[in-house]
């Protein structure tokens, strides 16, 4: 009952516009070539996914998210480090990284392949920049937004350098560290995506740019809505994975 | 533990020139003795305690802690009016805080730990955040956490005063009988004149900013002490005494200021 409601109370809107479109459709007052009916992208869809199409489609796109999103992570979050260590380099650094986070990514996709060529490894190291960029910029922030109080409370207690960075820096920042996380996963995504679309054989980008290429309109649909639900569902599994980790800041009274 | 203090000085550097925060501080406190500053806001008492933890250097004047015979833990401990928990841990995590820096076993700190909240009406919320506890548990805990420490002195900055009156009151009993058992120095800091009285042994008033000392009182009520203090005779006296000199000490800045 409480998951009906739960699905009830997002959805009934998603499903009144589908409801339009389908009548609207089916009376031909929208061009059913141009706007097929949500049934007819249903077919589409199960016959795409019994042909494995749309697996090998959607595994190609999120293992190159995933990919990307970890090397990203990993070399932003050592980066960060070093960075919280030298504030001298930090300071300089900073006019850097500003200027690359306000650079759309997609523009630096043919300097990418100047450097490695029109391969995997070009899209795998643009996901990984536009990731790591994220976790810089906000992992350093949440390091100098750790409030003094908790600092000095440590230190009054006698503990050292390395029991503060453990229990306090780290604790303090974790919060804002997973908002940086889900932040950069909707941003591979995205940006995964736009790259199959102008450099790729295989994912959910493609599939999108050929259907369009070749005027296979239900594809089209089915293939944007396809990556429209997978950064929908991005969003509820990180918020589970920090309830998890981040309990004093879901257990709110 | 107790303490000699001479000319301590504080200036804080603002956009304006620098302001001073305490001129020519000097006290000496006794071993064992809860000593209590009382002054208006701004008098450099949180200035003070912070200088005393070894939180900051004052700029002039020096202090010195005078280990007591019984001190095996040299630690001086600060109590502070918020900010005093760490949000990610447990209330029984926060109480043990101390333990655990000190290297106690995890099993046994929890032990010592649950037990303290339990005997403060705590037990209930050992596991709970502190976002989810009343400003009175939240106090609770941090005041457990210094006593759990054990260390030579406590330094407490205006521990309740974000507390509605009748909470306030429990708490003021629960310190009078938590400290009162082992009588370590305390050096408390507060702008409610009834709390030092109920409280201390001696109370010392700061003249408002620059902070330094215009006055002493002895309390001569006898312990244990029940928060329900009845303020007549000495007390009360010395209660009017205080809020007289209270008001002439932050008056005669203002006509300072005037003039």
């Amino acid at each position: 009952m409480r998951l009906v409601r739960f699905i009830g109370a997002r959805f009934w809107l998603v499903a009144l516009l589908l409801a339009g479109w389908q009548f609207l459709s089916a009376r031909r007052i929208l061009d059913p070539l141009f706007f097929p009916p949500p049934t007819k992208l249903g077919a589409t869809f199960a016959a795409l996914l019994l042909s494995g199409e749309l697996g090998r489609g959607l595994s190609a796109t999120l293992a190159r998210t995933c990919l990307g999103l970890f090397a990203g992570v990993v070399c932003g979050g050592l980066v960060s480090i070093v960075l919280c260590v030298s504030p001298r380099l930090r300071t300089a650094v900073q006019p850097l990284v500003s200027a690359l986070y306000s650079t759309p990514r997609l523009t630096m996709l043919p300097m990418v392949m100047l450097v490695f060529g029109v391969n995997e490894a070009s899209r795998l190291a643009l996901v990984a920049l536009s990731a790591g960029l994220v976790i810089v910029i906000q992992v350093s922030d949440a390091v100098r937004g750790v409030s003094r109080d908790y600092v000095d409370l440590a230190t009054n207690y006698g503990a050292s350098r390395a029991v503060i960075v453990r229990r306090v820096y780290l604790p303090a920042c974790l919060p804002q560290i997973f908002t940086a996380l889900r932040l950069c996963t909707g941003r591979a995504l995205v940006l995964t995506i736009s790259i199959e679309m102008m450099i790729s054989n295989d994912g959910i980008g493609s599939m999108i740019w050929s259907s369009w290429q070749s005027f296979a309109i239900d594809k089209l649909y089915v293939s944007v809505m396809l990556a429209g639900v997978l950064g929908l569902l991005s969003g509820p599994m990180f918020q589970m994975i920090e309830h998890r980790f981040v309990p004093w800041r879901s257990g709110q009274a | 533990m107790r303490l000699r203090c001479s000319q301590l000085q504080v200036t804080f550097p603002t956009s304006s020139g620098s302001v001073p925060a305490l001129r020519d501080l000097s006290f000496d406190s006794r071993e064992g003795e809860f000593l209590t500053f009382v002054g208006p806001s701004g008098c450099g008492k949180t200035t003070l305690l912070r200088v005393l933890a070894g939180l900051l250097a004052p700029d002039a004047g020096e202090f010195e802690r005078i280990p007591g015979p019984h001190d095996d833990n040299p630690s001086v401990l600060l109590v502070s009016q918020e900010h005093n928990l760490f949000p990610w841990m447990t209330a029984c995590a926060n109480a043990a805080f101390g333990l655990e820096m000190q290297g106690v076993p995890r099993a046994e700190r929890d032990a010592r730990a649950g037990e303290l909240l339990a005997r403060l009406g705590c037990a209930s919320k050992e596991r709970a955040y502190p976002c989810q506890l009343s400003m009175g548990m939240k106090q609770r805990v941090a005041v457990a956490r210094c006593f759990l420490s054990d260390p030579a002195m406590m330094l407490m900055d205006e521990p309740f005063a974000a507390l509605d009156c009748q909470t306030r009151m429990v708490l003021q009993q629960e310190l009078l009988d938590l400290w009162e058992q082992d009588r370590k120095s305390v050096v408390f800091v507060t702008h409610d004149v009834e709390e030092a009285i109920l409280l201390s042994d001696r109370i010392l008033l700061l003249s408002e900013g620059p902070g330094a000392v215009v006055a002493e009182y002895e309390v001569p009520a006898r312990r244990p002490r029940r928060a329900l203090l009845e303020m007549d005779g000495d007390l009360w006296e010395l209660k009017q005494r205080i809020l007289g000199s209270l008001r002439l000490a932050a008056g005669s800045v203002r006509y300072a200021c005037v003039s």
